[in-house]
């Protein structure tokens, strides 16, 4: 197990290396004069000429790559150009906003769509089951963005009960006001992903029912419901860890979205932002952040799968 | 037998016309038309069929576990004097026990075998945890798994087969039932563990006194283990009575039609067997009308009226039962004449392999980084050496037996010599020229092979003649109207009909398909055929048709074949000579006759005696046993059976690879033995 | 010789599954619309009128107005060109990319294979939306960049699922019977891998088509894909944005639209599973 879990974090760490390669080449290998790029075509001759003395764009390709990758190495993230400030803290400051969103929206994910694609299963064929059938293809086809715009027109707008965008931090307006700028939000981001998960346990778990251990442990005279807890469920989750990994990566897509959206000050519309002023710095820096939360949360998914799996926690050492 | 204490003085299990049926996207399949058995306490049924007969719906109709699809009928179902139906949610577990055919699919892989175990004896025997991991471990030690802690917490990847299917019988077992059902237990088994678990039953049947419902398509089995036998035929008992005269004299012609295609062992060759033509009737519309007369060879007008199930005249007092109208009657299936063989087997070699070998990797380069000792590094790779130095000759227009257990690198073999895999040492010799690694076309047209899964061997997406055209326009064998006329030769000479031209293989049953195979690798008019397990996925009454199809071919074309198959009966019926393969090497090799009666290589031996045989239930005696199975550990540099062999001399074995012996030229044994000791050995199939 | 087997009655005919017609009816009109939509549009898409600014539905105009008087209508039916070409351009894009790459990747046994499927890991390590908004970052946006974009956001996904595909088929029977014939690799591609690969991959490009109009209108709302005056439906949401409360048709036309798409494409690819997946086939 220590060794599975030592050779994932070093694929992991190859990933990120290989990452900052495909970051900084597409920012500087791209055609495209990079500091017209971040000036605009009407700058003056000297301007371009102070920018790149300043971003050292004069400088062969290597040193500047090793410039940059020395300085992530070190903690070191740069400098946004627009707000002329290190890049790290204003990032941190992003992550942590974006991280509630996240972290919220996944606990949700996992619980209710686990829930709901196991009860779809057991009772599969059944009235509940096709109603969730059906809601899972709404759900899915609907896209985030439209998503906030209903939910702003019927929460906002309509009735009046949440406030459309916007964030208060709890030190200013207490829990309930810091809350109530999350509901919609989380709501976008957790619709979409609720009914994918949920539509995977249910085809996973409804195949586990048919598997010949779970007709084993009946025919042992085991009870239904102990069959589902004890027999079923454990090995019907694993692919459910693999499914909520690769559903961080939509989720990052969503909150990109919907903290643009909402105007919640995250790490999406960070992003968003350094791409509208061509804040290159900023935007490579803040790519690596999010790439390297997506990496850390299949690794975690990983070894969790790790967990859950005996054929990997234990090896085939026979008995 | 019958305990005059227990509350009912009627038969432990008593089944009076249980049906079944599935509801299907073409309507209602009758699985099951009124079947009646009984099995007394202690008894022991054996439950015959081939796949399609409905033999597992009983199973899953006896636990009350057939599911939402299915309609369960009967007119009686008594267990122990009580209603089966009502009761069927308290009695299983408790007092029906069960085993599945696949072990590796009936324990949950991410639970303890231990705590399977212990899980009904906690639910319906009230124990406590310590009481029941205790009882567990007592359990895992009468089935014989020796180190029975240690299995206990194991996950059941990391038993072997054998292992598991020990664990489940445990598990069947820890409530003490009165009844175990057993469907198919062996069949995912090689022979040499089949024989271990069949012991094991044999001997707690007689220990617990347990009655016992056997469900296999396998006759052998089911005459050793069983005292009554009930044949299933499309959903109907078509014969039922003790097992002894019904194996003896089958008085129903589907019975004796089983017999007659059955390749057997201790028969060798018996010229050609009896096919059964033709395949099951449709279960959504079944026959009122005796359901197996369009395959029957004696049948006659009167047979359309529905059969009863009854006493073939003169046999009313053993309680026999058939259901056919000449039941009473001599019925001898006729059996295929034998052509004469164009090319004997002592002709020139064709194909000569010399120290072949071809090991493979375990895993990709990043599973090998390890952390053992603290420091990240390299492990070296984990290798499998398949096939390890194996030599073998095949003559013109012989069959080469390759007998071998699972994972005995016996495909890849066949596919070595195909040059289908590259080897990494020895030669390859055919016709005399040595064969690269890339052979040409040469080669390729004349050294063929046949598959043994039908449903992988064609392209779902041709024609049965573009499938058998292709290889005839590629050797320049035929071109345009010549090829399509080429096709129907080929089609007729594997017995089907020109008419197939036009269909897919989804649209031909699994024996058809297997033809459609045979007359693609003959398409080129090939000198050598490579059978790996070419029969192994067919029923009994099918597999004899194809056997007896490459029978004649190679008598009549002269195709020398290596024939591969974990089958012994079916080597010992189809081949010239037999090489025995055991962990990547040929242990023994020799005329199929010298194999098949002493001296034996000690592999040989146990794979011999481990064989059901039908009919031989006095060998019992003489049976030898092996430890363990292929997957335990061993040395290296010695004799490749020695971990397991019963014959074990001493570390010699283990360390000093074993001289041939040469008993009679052309029959060699690799074994350390002193030849005398090997001539002593008794008859493994039986008297010969 | 009478012991020679004739063909039983074993046809059949499945109907098809009702997703697929559905799905198939629903996709093919908008396509059909989207084709038609210049001759059948009330008014010019992109002709403002200020003296019909902001007017809701009406039989003059079905969908209302915008805040520059244009025809919501007509706007939402010149914009569906655009889902469609992005979720078939990009998705046609992947296939061409990903298909060779991944047949190379299953074929070859070598460092080619080796390296591709590295460059694989280390893509699909990069959230979709990243790597779209990277490319769109360093260039001036525009709605081909958004297509090539979001086609190679996918190349790295698709070959992984044709590399898994031709290794199940590589390992069949028939393919090595072609071998045992001594068949050409190129051959055997064609007449033995891709006619039995084609079904997944099907499937697998509706699923895909969902995605990369997904994302394709997402980066266009983003202000990185189709510019003004565009009338992709993922722009048109997001200049709806400051008329929500006033004028909500604006924006809601043409996300209706989008959502109804999107089920369609979805039902289609689950009935397009249902008649290709083996493992939901009855077979015989």
């Amino acid at each position: 197990m220590a060794s599975y879990i030592a050779r994932r974090l070093l694929a992991v760490l190859g990933v990120l290396w290989a990452m900052t390669l495909l970051i900084f080449g597409i920012v500087h290998l791209l055609p495209g004069n990079v500091a017209y790029m971040i000036l605009g075509e009407y700058a003056t001759a000297e301007a371009v000429a102070t920018l790149e003395a300043r971003l050292g764009l004069n400088d062969p390709l290597w040193l500047q790559y090793w410039r940059w990758f020395s300085g992530l190495l070190g903690g070191d993230f740069g400098r946004s150009l627009v707000m002329d400030r290190p890049a790290g803290p204003l990032i941190a400051d992003a992550l942590a906003h974006s991280a509630i969103l996240a972290g919220i929206s996944i606990v949700l994910v996992a619980i209710i769509g686990i829930a709901l694609g196991i009860h779809s299963a057991v009772h599969k064929g059944t009235l509940s089951d096709r109603v969730l059938t059906l809601a899972q293809y709404f759900f899915i086809a609907v896209p985030e963005f439209f998503w906030c715009i209903l939910l702003i027109l019927l929460f906002a707008a309509w009735l009046g009960w949440l406030p459309a965008t916007g964030y208060t931090p709890i030190g200013e307006g207490g829990v309930l006001r810091w809350a109530t700028h999350l509901i919609l939000p989380v709501f976008t981001l957790v619709s979409g992903l609720i009914a994918h998960v949920s539509r995977l346990t249910r085809s996973s778990m409804i195949e586990t029912l048919e598997s010949g251990y779970v007709l084993a442990a009946r025919a042992r005279g085991v009870p239904e419901g102990r069959v589902l807890r004890r027999h079923a469920l454990p090995n019907a989750l694993l692919p459910t860890v693999t499914v909520l990994a690769v559903d961080v990566g939509i989720l990052i897509g969503g909150i990109v979205v919907v903290e643009t959206v909402f105007a919640y000050p995250g790490l999406g519309r960070l992003l968003i932002f350094a791409i509208e002023n061509h804040d290159l710095p900023l935007l490579m820096a803040g790519m690596m952040v999010v790439t390297t939360v997506y990496a850390v949360a299949n690794l975690v998914a990983d070894i969790l799968y790790a967990f859950l799996n005996p054929r990997i926690r234990y090896g085939r050492a026979a008995a | 037998m019958a305990d005059p204490g227990q509350a009912g003085k009627g038969p432990l299990l008593d089944l009076r016309g249980l049906s079944v049926s599935y509801a299907t996207g073409r309507g209602q399949l009758a699985a099951l038309q009124a079947i009646s058995l009984a099995i007394p306490r202690g008894g022991a049924m054996g439950l015959v069929g081939e796949s399609g007969s409905g033999k597992s719906s009983v199973v899953l109709a006896i636990l009350g576990l057939l599911g939402e699809g299915a309609t369960v009928a009967a007119d009686a179902a008594r267990f122990d004097g009580e209603d089966l139906f009502a009761n069927a949610a308290s009695l299983r577990g408790r007092r029906i026990g069960v085993v599945f055919q696949d072990p590796s699919a009936a324990l949950n892989p991410a639970l303890t075998i231990g705590s399977q175990i212990a899980e009904p004896l906690v639910l319906h025997k009230g124990m406590s945890q310590s009481e029941a991991d205790a009882r567990t471990i007592a359990l895992l030690a009468e089935v014989g798994l020796p180190r029975a802690e240690t299995v206990a917490r194991a996950y059941p990847h990391q038993l072997s087969g054998g292992m598991k299917q020990r664990a489940v019988i445990a598990g069947a077992l820890a409530c003490e039932p009165d009844l175990l059902l057993l469907d198919e237990p062996t069949t995912a088994l090689d022979v040499t563990v089949e024989a271990q678990i069949l012991d094991l039953l044999e001997g707690l049947r007689a220990r617990r006194g347990l009655s016992l419902l056997l469900v296999s398509h396998n006759l052998g089995i089911v005459d050793r283990l069983c005292d009554d036998l009930t044949v299933l035929y499309a959903g109907r008992v078509v014969e039922q009575g003790a097992a002894t005269t019904l194996l003896d004299i089958p008085a129903h012609p589907y019975t004796r039609g089983l017999m007659g295609a059955l390749p057997r062992a201790d028969k060798g060759r018996i010229g050609r067997l009896v096919p059964i033509p033709g395949g099951l009737p449709d279960l959504t519309k079944p026959d009122p009308g005796c359901n197996f007369r369009t395959r029957c060879a004696f049948v006659e007008p009167p047979c359309s009226a529905p059969q009863a199930l009854v006493s073939p005249p003169g046999e009313e007092a053993t309680g026999r039962l058939a259901r056919c109208r000449r039941a009473g009657e001599e019925l001898a299936w006729p059996v295929p004449p034998l052509p004469e063989r164009t090319v004997r087997g002592e002709g020139e070699t064709l194909l000569e392999a010399n120290a072949l070998s071809r090991s493979f990797a375990l895993g990709g380069w990043l599973g090998r980084v390890s952390f053992a000792g603290g420091r990240p590094h390299l492990a070296p790779q984990a290798v499998v050496r398949a096939v390890d130095g194996v030599s073998l000759v095949v003559r013109k227009g012989e069959v080469l037996g390759l007998v071998g257990e699972s994972g005995c690198g016996k495909t890849t073999l066949g596919r070595l010599v195909l040059r289908l895999i590259e080897s990494d040492g020895g030669t390859l010799r055919f016709a005399g020229e040595t064969v690269p690694q890339r052979p040409g076309a040469g080669f390729r047209r004349r050294a063929q092979i046949v598959f043994q899964n039908p449903d992988s061997s064609l392209n779902p997406r041709k024609t049965v003649a573009e499938i058998i055209r292709r290889p005839v326009t590629l050797f320049g064998i035929a071109r345009g109207a010549a090829a399509d006329e080429e096709v129907d030769r080929l089609l007729t000479l594997v017995r089907l009909s020109p008419a197939y031209r036009g269909r897919y293989p989804h649209q031909l049953s699994g024996g058809e398909k297997q033809r459609i195979g045979i007359a693609r690798a003959l398409a080129s008019q090939p000198d050598f055929l490579v059978c790996d397990e070419a029969v192994s996925a067919l029923d009994v009454s099918v597999q004899a048709a194809v056997l007896n199809l490459l029978d004649d071919l190679r008598d009549r074309l002269g195709v020398a074949y290596l024939f591969i198959s974990h089958d012994i009966g079916v080597i010992a019926h189809v081949a010239d000579r037999i090489a025995v393969m055991y962990r990547g090497g040929v242990v023994e090799e020799g005329p199929a006759a010298a194999i098949l009666s002493p001296p034996y290589h000690p592999y040989t031996e146990a794979l011999l005696s481990a064989v059901p045989l039908v009919g031989a239930r006095g060998r019992a005696a003489s049976r030898i046993r092996l430890a363990g199975d292929v997957s335990s550990p061993s040395g290296a540099g010695g004799c490749r059976f020695a971990h397991r062999c019963p014959r074990r001399i001493g570390p010699v074995c283990d360390e000093v690879a074993p001289p041939v012996i040469e008993p009679v030229p052309g029959h060699r044994i690799a074994c350390h033995l002193p030849p005398e000791t090997l001539a002593a050995m008794p008859p493994a199939l039986g008297a010969a | 010789m009478s012991s020679i087997a004739a063909p039983g009655e074993r046809g059949r005919s499945r109907a098809l599954p009702s997703s697929l017609v559905w799905g198939g009816i629903v996709v093919g009109a908008i396509a059909l619309l989207a084709i038609i939509g210049p001759w059948i549009a009330p008014y010019d898409p992109d002709a403002f009128s200020v003296r019909v600014r902001l007017q809701p539905p009406s039989a003059a105009h079905w969908f209302g107005t915008d805040e520059f008087g244009r025809d919501v209508f007509s706007r939402v039916l010149a914009g569906a060109h655009y889902s469609l070409g992005m979720g078939f351009g990009a998705t046609a894009l992947s296939l061409v990319l990903g298909i060779p790459l991944g047949l190379i990747a299953a074929f070859d046994r070598g460092w080619l294979s080796e390296a591709i499927m590295r460059a694989v890991d280390v893509l699909i390590s990069v959230p979709p939306i990243l790597l779209g908004l990277l490319v769109l970052a360093v260039t001036e946006p525009a709605l081909w960049k958004t297509i090539v974009a979001v086609g190679l956001v996918y190349v790295p996904i698709m070959t992984r699922i044709v590399r898994a595909v031709g290794l199940g088929l590589l390992a069949e029977d028939f393919v090595q019977a072609a071998r045992a014939r001594g068949e050409s690799a190129a051959w055997i591609l064609a007449a033995e891998i891709l006619p039995n690969a084609w079904p997944p991959i099907i499937v697998e490009t509706a699923l895909r088509i969902t995605f990369a109009i997904l994302l394709g209108s997402a980066l266009s709302f983003l202000g990185l894909g189709a510019q003004p005056p565009a009338s992709e439906w993922g722009l048109m949401i997001a200049e709806s944005r400051p008329f929500i409360e006033q004028a909500p048709w604006i924006g809601l036309a043409p996300g209706l639209c989008l959502c109804v798409l999107l089920i369609a494409i979805n039902l289609l690819g689950e009935g397009l599973r249902e008649l290709l997946d083996p493992r939901l086939r009855g077979r015989g």
